[in-house]
């Protein structure tokens, strides 16, 4: 159906028009955005087949998006330690950064996927058209880990934005999805114009470029407040996208709105692209501000894992508890982030893949329990183990995992971050997220005590009604799938981790502004 | 040959969990027997090939893991961690012998108790401070479960509680061993000590604190110990044997390995305050002790001074309070255990633990005539009453400690003194006297007959009693077994200063 190295049509105009000047064809590189082209040609294909009605589309749907994915992720593989010329003039670049981060988002996708197709049956809405908003915000996304040029960032980060909106508001009958998908759309466009109002600041700055690489040496030699407030609009850009406290506001509510596989998506996917987006600007541009946007993320950092985790006690709804442990989570990962040394990035790289599989692990658990209950209360766990034994083991593991309690594969992605934390003398954040690590195992370890420790009688009365098990309804198997891919990772990769070390290392040393601001 | 130490538990409660069809409790009990004989013989084994005149490690064994992280498998066995080998395969086995009652989950609770028992393995074998770490995160989870599933009415309070207070002491120690390998620049977590010439004696002194405070938690020394007596309060029998006689000793061997082994400096000049912590466990414990009215209770605080003992010991530092606090480790573990094994037997047949209602068990008719006669030898033993396991290591210990922390060992004399109140107080309230499990009133009738205890359900305080009596009567094979390593040990600081070129 679609073969690597077929490019999109606009893609192959444009490189056949430019054949008329050689130099400008080289520049193009337009290989390097093969993998989004998988993407889109997939995209494009499930909205042609949702023409031909809804039988079709869920019959064609997922396949074609499994075939767009698993593609993009073959060219992701081929692209591994290419050649890293800038592609597009400069506004795309595929080092190893952008492609660990792309293959994170387009797992994600693929993942939460999987775990939607039952869901989005069960809520009759169309198959197609949500197949094809999702992987929009996926191509936004992967667009967004690679670009290197204020409006290709704005562009992107826009396409993830805008296909989110739409996504958090896709159960339009529930109230709590269109309250989710208006107060997320409020917020991010606020957040867009800041991020365009910090984008043109740097544009006047530059004297009139738009490229990261003409930003960089343009700041290299000012230094005037404009520069600093041109920082903080870009850093609260970057900070509302992985949501770090205070720019988490919106975080609970969209997650709580939110249909439940897009929550997934968002976690993750849009998450990591908020990382590399925040290596790409603040490691790539403005490293002559080096100890501000430290000293501030380092803030940012603290009030992360002290709110989200602290927070997190008080839930009573599942996927609340779930944002504010991502929130947590975000904050962790920041540590890499202010390190800023080859350790620092190598973890933050590590915990984003590992933060995949556990983070969508028990997920899956929670759309699977909800699907059978309809509920996402906490206290409606009481009693699974008897009823539900796949359930029970398989968010067990990934809370577990998320605590960071060895074997799992959290435990060696968080003790790498606190390793290159305490590499690098940042003392506090260590220590606040060593503190705050216990603090998190409390509430994780509060639902599998609900799961595990109540006895029957003691169930709620949720699970005392709990549906037969069964896996012959459309979309289950696909879910299934996901869930045991997701726990076969959490439970034995962490044992058999050593690869993963070996990949976000070679992450970092394939990644030109990380080499270089390792120095 | 080590690594099938760790190979046996894990991968049989993997097994036990994966085994298709349905499993009885007698079934699952039999197959986690045969698992621990098996872990049991190959610890045996492992004594045969282990070489004790060398006082090194032995029988090493490392395999490259995450080298960006320096965790590296790397096993090793010396006379300070394989008498603990041997302890932790034979307890774990007398606890899954008393699993006897486990109606619910069987699967689930034998699988628990191997992956404790591998866990508790690895940890006294590991040569890699993160891999040390690794298997002390590992033992939590399951030891919580244990606690919160199978315990008493108050179970879900004291498995928390057990859970915070050993987070908090992972991540203590976790932040020292980080703060150890990157301070020194060599990320490698080995287990070489640290110089002073690497490392300030200030900055040598937090780690050492950090670790001291993390392993404190888990041994436990006053203030820290408020977890341990509602954990054994509320924890069945089986795991009481557990907690008191292998996992307390995590903390006591993180003690001496690496506090003691790799800040020997700062240990140094830590050490006559850490004598006074010692004797103030001692004597809280003991005197706590004395104010308890349930018997596990009372148990669980003489654990708590017993272990004091162990941090006077290491204190001094010297080749003979180290070998006395090798034996106090090995004598607490078998002593403890069998005492909480009596205590459940007569909480089982008895239904209660409480001193004041409690008469007479010993009548030889229709009371408890041998779990009162063991329990007799077990408080003795406990006491340090001479033959014994317990009198050779306050002994060691003592003797060991006098010279160097005079007042402090003599403080700790009165708490061993106190043990005997104590011990003495509950068998005489217990086990003397007329027969009675209710409260008694002036006059009232006869109390009930008890049912007599079959003597198989007596088979591992039986043994355990015998190999209390046979280490007290010849402690010359443990003590063959240890002392190279504690003599080297103990010889770590003049080593240091003579390699730093410093007078001792």
């Amino acid at each position: 159906m679609f073969l690597p190295g077929v490019l999109p049509p606009a893609v192959a105009d444009s490189v056949s028009t430019a054949a008329f000047s050689p130099g400008l064809s080289l520049q193009l590189h337009a290989g390097a955005i093969a993998p989004e082209a998988a993407v889109l040609i997939a995209l494009l294909t499930c909205l042609l087949v949702d023409l031909a009605g809804e039988k079709a589309a869920s019959r064609w749907v997922p396949p074609l998006c499994y075939a767009g994915l698993g593609t993009a992720l073959v060219l992701l593989a081929l692209q591994w330690d290419g050649p890293q010329d800038p592609a597009f003039l400069g506004s795309f670049l595929a080092d190893n950064l952008a492609i660990a981060f792309r293959a994170v988002v387009a797992a994600s996708t693929l993942l939460s996927l999987l775990l939607s197709w039952r869901y989005v049956e069960q809520s009759g809405t169309p198959v197609g058209e949500y197949a094809a908003i999702l992987l929009a915000a996926t191509l936004g996304a992967m667009f967004l880990c690679g670009a290197t040029d204020l409006v290709s960032i704005f562009i992107s980060l826009e396409t993830l934005s805008v296909s989110s909106y739409l996504l958090s508001g896709y159960m339009k009958r529930d109230a709590r999805s269109s309250e989710a998908a208006l107060k997320y759309l409020l917020v991010g466009s606020a957040a867009a114009a800041v991020f365009l109002y910090g984008a043109s600041l740097l544009y006047g700055l530059t004297g009139g470029g738009t490229s990261l690489t003409e930003v960089a040496s343009a700041l290299q030699t000012s230094a005037s407040p404009v520069t600093a407030l041109a920082l903080v609009f870009v850093l609260a850009t970057v900070a509302f996208k992985i949501a770090a406290v205070p720019f988490h506001q919106w975080t609970p509510d969209v997650y709580e709105g939110s249909p439940t596989p897009v929550v997934a998506f968002l976690s993750v996917g849009s998450k990591a692209a908020g990382f590399a987006l925040a290596l790409r600007l603040l490691v790539g541009c403005f490293e002559s501000f080096d100890a501000q946007w430290k000293l501030l993320f380092t803030v940012l950092a603290v009030l992360s894992m002290v709110l989200g985790n602290v927070v997190a006690l008080a839930q009573t709804s599942m996927k609340r508890m779930l944002a504010y442990s991502s929130i947590g989570q975000a904050g962790f990962v920041m540590i890499g982030l202010v390190c800023g040394t080859e350790d620092g990035f190598a973890a933050m790289v590590l915990y984003m893949a590992a933060y995949l599989f556990m983070n969508l692990g028990a997920f899956a658990c929670i759309i699977l329990f909800s699907l059978r209950t309809g509920s996402d209360r906490i206290a409606d766990y009481a009693g699974l183990y008897q009823k539900d034994p796949l359930i029970t083991l398989g968010l067990s593991l990934c809370l577990l995992s998320l605590g960071g309690i060895p074997p799992m594969l959290g435990f060696f992605g968080k003790i790498y971050l606190f390793f290159a934390g305490w590499a690098d003398h940042q003392y506090l954040l260590v220590v606040v997220g060593l503190v705050t690590s216990v603090v998190s195992i409390y509430y994780y370890i509060s639902v599998i005590k609900m799961m595990v420790v109540k006895e029957p009688q003691e169930a709620s009365d949720v699970v005392k009604a709990y549906p037969e098990i069964s896996w012959n309804l459309a979309g289950l198997q696909p879910l299934r799938a996901a869930l045991i891919t997701c726990l076969l990772a959490t439970a034995v990769g962490g044992v058999l981790s050593n690869p993963l070390f070996t990949w976000a290392n070679s992450t970092v040393a394939g990644t030109p502004i990380l080499m270089h601001a390792i120095g | 040959m080590l690594s099938a130490l760790l190979a046996i538990p894990f991968l049989g409660a993997l097994g036990l969990m994966l085994w298709p069809g349905e499993l009885s409790l007698e079934k699952v009990r039999r197959a986690a027997l045969a698992l621990l004989l098996l872990q049991l013989a190959w610890s045996l084994r492992l004594l045969l090939l282990f070489d004790p005149s060398c006082g090194g490690m032995q029988l090493q064994e490392s395999i490259p893991w995450i080298e960006s992280l320096g965790l590296e498998y790397r096993l090793g066995v010396d006379g300070l961690s394989l008498p603990l080998v041997l302890v932790n395969a034979g307890l774990t086995l007398v606890s899954a012998y008393a699993s006897t009652t486990v109606t619910q989950r069987p699967r689930l609770y034998f699988a628990l108790l191997l992956v404790i028992s591998g866990a508790v393995n690895g940890a006294f074998l590991s040569l890699n401070l993160l891999l040390f770490f690794l298997f002390y995160e590992l033992e939590l989870i399951p030891l919580w479960l244990l606690i919160s599933v199978w315990g008493g009415a108050r179970r879900a309070y004291a498995a928390t509680k057990f859970l915070i207070f050993t987070a908090v002491s992972g991540g203590l120690i976790l932040a020292a061993f980080l703060g150890l390998a990157l301070v020194t620049g060599e990320a490698d977590f080995s287990l070489t000590p640290v110089l002073s010439g690497q490392l300030g004696m200030g900055t040598q002194l937090v780690l050492l604190g950090a670790l001291l405070v993390g392993f404190g938690i888990k041994i436990p020394l006053v203030p820290f110990h408020t977890w341990l007596p509602d954990a054994h309060t509320e924890a069945s029998t089986p795991v009481s044997v557990l907690l008191a006689g292998v996992l307390l000793k995590l903390g006591t061997y993180g003690l001496l390995r690496f506090c003691l082994g790799l800040f020997p400096e700062a240990w140094a000049v830590a050490a006559p305050w850490l004598a006074i912590w010692a004797a103030v466990s001692v004597l809280y414990g003991s005197l706590a002790a004395i104010a308890q009215r349930d018997m596990k209770r009372m148990v669980a605080y003489s654990s708590v001074g017993h272990m004091g003992y162990v941090l006077l010991a290491a204190a001094a530092a010297t080749p003979v309070s180290l070998l006395g606090a090798e034996f106090q480790m090995v004598s607490h573990g078998l002593i403890s255990a069998l005492l909480f094994l009596l205590v459940g037997e007569v909480y089982a047949t008895t239904g209660t633990r409480d001193l004041d209602v409690l008469r007479g068990l010993l009548n030889p008719e229709r009371g408890l005539p041998l779990t009162g006669s063991l329990m007799i030898v077990g408080v003795m033993a406990s006491a340090g009453l001479p033959g014994m396991a317990g009198f050779i290591s306050e002994f060691l210990v003592f003797r060991g400690s006098l010279a160097a922390f005079p007042v402090a060992t003599l403080a700790s004399m009165v708490g061993s003194g106190l043990t005997a109140v104590y011990f003495l107080l509950l068998v005489n309230r217990v086990f003397f006297g007329r027969l009675a499990v209710t409260p008694p009133e002036p006059g009232g009738p006869l109390d009930i007959r008890l049912p007599a205890v079959p003597l198989v359900r007596h088979l591992p305080a039986m043994v355990l009693t015998l190999l209390v009596v046979a280490i007290g009567l010849a402690p010359s094979g443990l003590g063959y077994l240890s002392e190279q390593a504690t003599t080297a040990m103990s010889q770590f600081p003049a080593l240091l200063a003579a390699i730093s070129g410093k007078p001792a």
